[in-house]
């Protein structure tokens, strides 16, 4: 048992004990669901990869813990979901608690673990099991807090945190075009799940979405999928052009450093950490379908096979905007001179039923050290201006604060809560 | 919010049986936590004094007596102001009382909670409310008297079937009657008296749903929707009834259904009578309901024709509270922390539901806004993930 180790390298027993001190406001009665405490053995006992390798095999497990939070930089998984909450409990101790608890499951579920179930068989299980045979799957957990945590819309200070508010921490402006749905949009609490297996995925959200019964409430949930092939190529979207070809200009510590993690001048809690933009994009494939190839190229400004740059030959290439046409989604890009780090998903949401076209799109998400600069003034750009708004339309949106990495032991929030 | 006087409760205490006794050791009683007081209860048999929770009972009965000159008096005004100062009073103590003597606790909490909602509610009942302020007022005296309960764990569970049991042929007592009194409406073609009764005798109903499920095609005879009969024709009870009323807007042809109706409420009132409970259908039973309510309710699946579903709602959400209140002994010994959540869990939906009376009644399920069914489905969630732990008991 001594020697059964961890995918983070800590024995079964340390894990153990440290889920206990996490998890001691973890009242049974309280929170309606048995201990967490009381965890099975992890899963998947593959040893760690580098989490930004990128060459890790697709059952094996991330670690929470680390400088930075995972999920931002980490290689894109295939599944995504994304859940926005309201927390609900006026009491900071039960906020408190519901993260302690979020923390300890993240922990849990990263390193392929489950909740015990079945102790007493009059009881309703402990973890809803639908993973017990399941690897890790390079599960990641990312938490992000909205503009609402710190100040309600009404004013109010709830859990005294109105001075931790990030520095360019707002919901985002409206955009021409705009057509939002303020149910589908913002949240005081963001959580991004992601893995190579879609269960897996959902099994984590799922119980992220039981614990928080009673202090939470989830806001709406959204599922996406992204696939780039075996070998690593960049992903393409449902109009079958390559996405985040841009990410590659950026993917060194100090590109990561100047693009994605914010500096010295925000709150201590958010040093190291990250905004996170979001938009639901929903995009008419019916009509993108019956483009011609010559449209659908000028629309993007890049080949749609090769991916390469009008007036280039790769797709990584560096591109050249004045050979693309105006209102090029790409020359937009590339004029607001600026760098974001793009990690979207596709969704599918069945078809419309009173014209019978898909409902299907985008789930951008991109991170950033200041959005103001570098995602705010490029969105506006595109909303007035690109090509592409032809074919799609902006229907939700959110702006989330990431907290920096977690070290074992301590809580996500934490660091806010308790400043 | 409800909860923080919920949370304040034990300083509240404190600070009431200090003004009750007025003297020495303050410092003392202003520090001690319920627990505490709870041991320190019992009076002293030496010397006569009375225990922190005597003090407080002797006071609510003086407040109760106040609020019975006032419903003699058919003063509303003052009904309601004393219908929310005995609950404040209550809810000081009631945690304490809740440990030590859960059974008296139980009828205090019976009686004490429907003249807390009379004073939302802008209608006053004196009549009814004459009645529950007399059996609030028997209830204090029997927690005066009160001694410590003790017993096993089996006992405890036997005791509560079987005060639960008693509840449960009250409801189907008040079911059969209180259907005949509609039937009656609906055979006279009174369809503005049977819309007025329709919901008064589904409570009766919806209280025991899980009871009467195990009784075969009964509860499909008096409770099916259309949408769960497979054939037309076969549909029957009070779904068929709520469909002429509201929807079709004639009575025509109902008779037969009314009079089946009540053939039907009578035979399971009697069939409940001598029923046996054992605890864990008590237990399962409570889910149930919390289900029921959950799920077709919160829907508005239940009443399409009338939108009754917040009656409906609020008596599953009751029937299970008379579980959760039989059980109280056992949670004590087993749960205490349960026992706590549940409290609080319960009054939170109270009040919401109450929020949604006018006119004595609650409003239709139509005219809720998605903000406000989402708060209660939450509520409702909490309640229920509650309450699935209360098997831990068993």
């Amino acid at each position: 048992m001594e020697r059964e180790r961890n995918p983070d390298g800590m024995s079964r027993r340390d894990f153990l004990k440290l889920s206990a001190s996490v998890g001691v406001g973890l009242a049974v009665g309280a929170s309606g669901l048995a201990a967490i405490e009381k965890l099975a053995a992890p899963r998947a006992r593959s040893a760690v990869g580098e989490p930004d390798a990128g060459n890790g095999t697709a059952s094996e497990a991330i670690p929470l813990y680390g400088e930075h939070q995972p999920g931002i930089i980490t290689p894109q998984q295939t599944y995504m979901y994304l859940a926005s909450f309201r927390i609900t409990a006026a009491d900071r101790a039960v906020v408190i608690r519901l993260f302690r608890d979020w923390t300890k499951f993240a922990d849990l579920s990263s390193a392929g673990g489950t909740m015990r179930t079945g102790d007493n068989p009059l009881l309703p299980p402990s973890d809803t099991g639908e993973t017990l045979d399941l690897p890790a799957s390079r599960l990641t957990v990312t938490f992000g807090f909205g503009p609402t945590f710190f100040r309600r819309q009404d004013g109010k200070d709830r859990y005294g945190v109105a001075g931790q508010l990030p520095r360019y921490l707002q919901d985002i402006p409206r955009m021409p075009r705009d057509q939002l749905d303020p149910l589908l949009s913002g949240g005081d609490v963001c959580v991004q799940v992601c893995a190579e297996d879609q269960q897996v995925a959902f099994h984590a959200v799922r119980n992220f979405i039981r614990l928080s019964t009673g202090t939470a409430s989830v806001n709406w949930l959204q599922e996406g999928f992204i696939s780039g092939g075996s070998g690593g190529q960049t992903p393409r979207n449902l109009f079958g052009f390559k996405d985040g070809t841009a990410n590659a200009l950026h993917q060194t510590p100090e590109g990561y450093r100047d693009v994605v993690w914010a500096g010295s001048d925000e709150p201590a809690w958010l040093q190291g950490g990250t905004y996170m933009a979001y938009r639901k994009v929903r995009m008419m494939l019916e009509v993108w379908d019956r483009s011609s190839l010559t449209d659908q190229e000028d629309t993007f400004g890049r080949h749609k096979e090769s991916g390469a740059a009008y007036g280039k030959n790769g797709e990584f290439d560096p591109a050249d905007p004045s050979a693309m046409p105006t209102g090029a989604h790409v020359r937009l890009a590339k004029e607001s001179k600026q760098l974001i780090h793009r990690r979207g998903y596709s969704y599918t949401d069945g078809i419309d039923p009173r014209t019978g076209n898909i409902n299907a799109g985008l789930l951008f998400v991109s991170f950033q050290r200041n959005p103001e600069e570098q995602f705010l003034p490029m969105l506006k750009l595109m909303q007035s201006r690109d090509a592409l708004n032809e074919y799609a339309v902006h229907v939700a949106s959110g702006m989330f604060a990431c907290p920096r990495g977690l070290a074992p032991g301590e809580y996500i929030g934490q660091n806010i809560l308790e400043a | 919010m409800k909860s923080y006087v919920k949370w304040a409760s034990p300083l509240l205490a404190a600070a009431l049986v200090l003004g009750a006794c007025g003297k020495s050791g303050e410092d003392q009683q202003a520090t001690t936590t319920p627990t505490q007081q709870a041991s320190g209860t019992l009076a002293n048999a030496d010397t006569g004094a009375l225990s922190p929770i005597q003090e407080s009972t002797v006071k609510l009965q003086e407040e109760t007596k106040l609020l019975q000159e006032a419903i003699e008096k058919q003063d509303a005004e003052a009904v309601k102001r004393l219908g929310k100062s005995i609950n404040d009073a209550w809810l000081a103590y009631e945690n304490s009382v809740r440990q030590t003597f859960p059974l008296e606790y139980t009828e205090v909490e019976k009686y004490e909670m429907p003249i807390f909602s009379a004073s939302a509610y802008d209608k006053v009942d004196f009549a009814a409310l004459k009645v529950t302020a007399e059996k609030l007022q028997g209830a204090l005296t029997a927690l005066l008297n009160a001694k410590e309960s003790t017993g096993n764990a089996s006992e405890l569970l036997t005791k509560a079937v079987a005060n639960y049991k008693v509840y449960v042929v009250e409801q189907a007592e008040q079911l059969a009657s209180q259907t005949k009194v509609f039937a009656e409406a609906v055979k006279a073609g009174d369809a503005e008296k049977a819309k007025l009764e329709y919901p008064k005798a589904r409570v009766f109903f919806e209280n025991i749903e899980p009871i009467a499920e195990s009784f075969g095609d009964l509860d499909p005879r008096i409770d099916a929707r259309l949408a769960d009969v497979e054939d037309e024709s076969e549909w029957s009870g009070f779904h068929i009834i709520e469909k002429a009323l509201w929807m079709d807007n004639t009575l025509e042809g109902m008779d037969a259904y009314a009079d089946q109706l009540v053939k039907d409420t009578e035979e399971l009132r009697d069939k409940i009578k001598t029923v046996e409970l054992a605890p864990d259908m008590m237990v399962a039973g409570a889910m149930e309901l919390l289900n029921e309510a959950a799920i077709s309710k919160i829907t508005g699946e239940e009443e399409i024709y009338s939108h009754t579903d917040l009656v409906d709602f609020a008596a599953n959400v009751d029937g299970s509270k008379q579980v959760y209140l039989a059980i109280i002994p056992a949670l004590n010994e087993k749960n205490p922390d349960l026992a706590d959540s549940l409290d609080k869990q319960f009054l939170a939906i109270e009040q919401t539901l109450a929020g949604h009376r006018t006119n004595d009644q609650y409003i239709s399920y139509d005219k809720l806004t998605t903000d406000q069914i989402r708060t209660i489905s939450d509520q409702i969630s909490q309640l229920s993930n509650l309450m699935s732990q209360t098997a831990s008991i068993l």
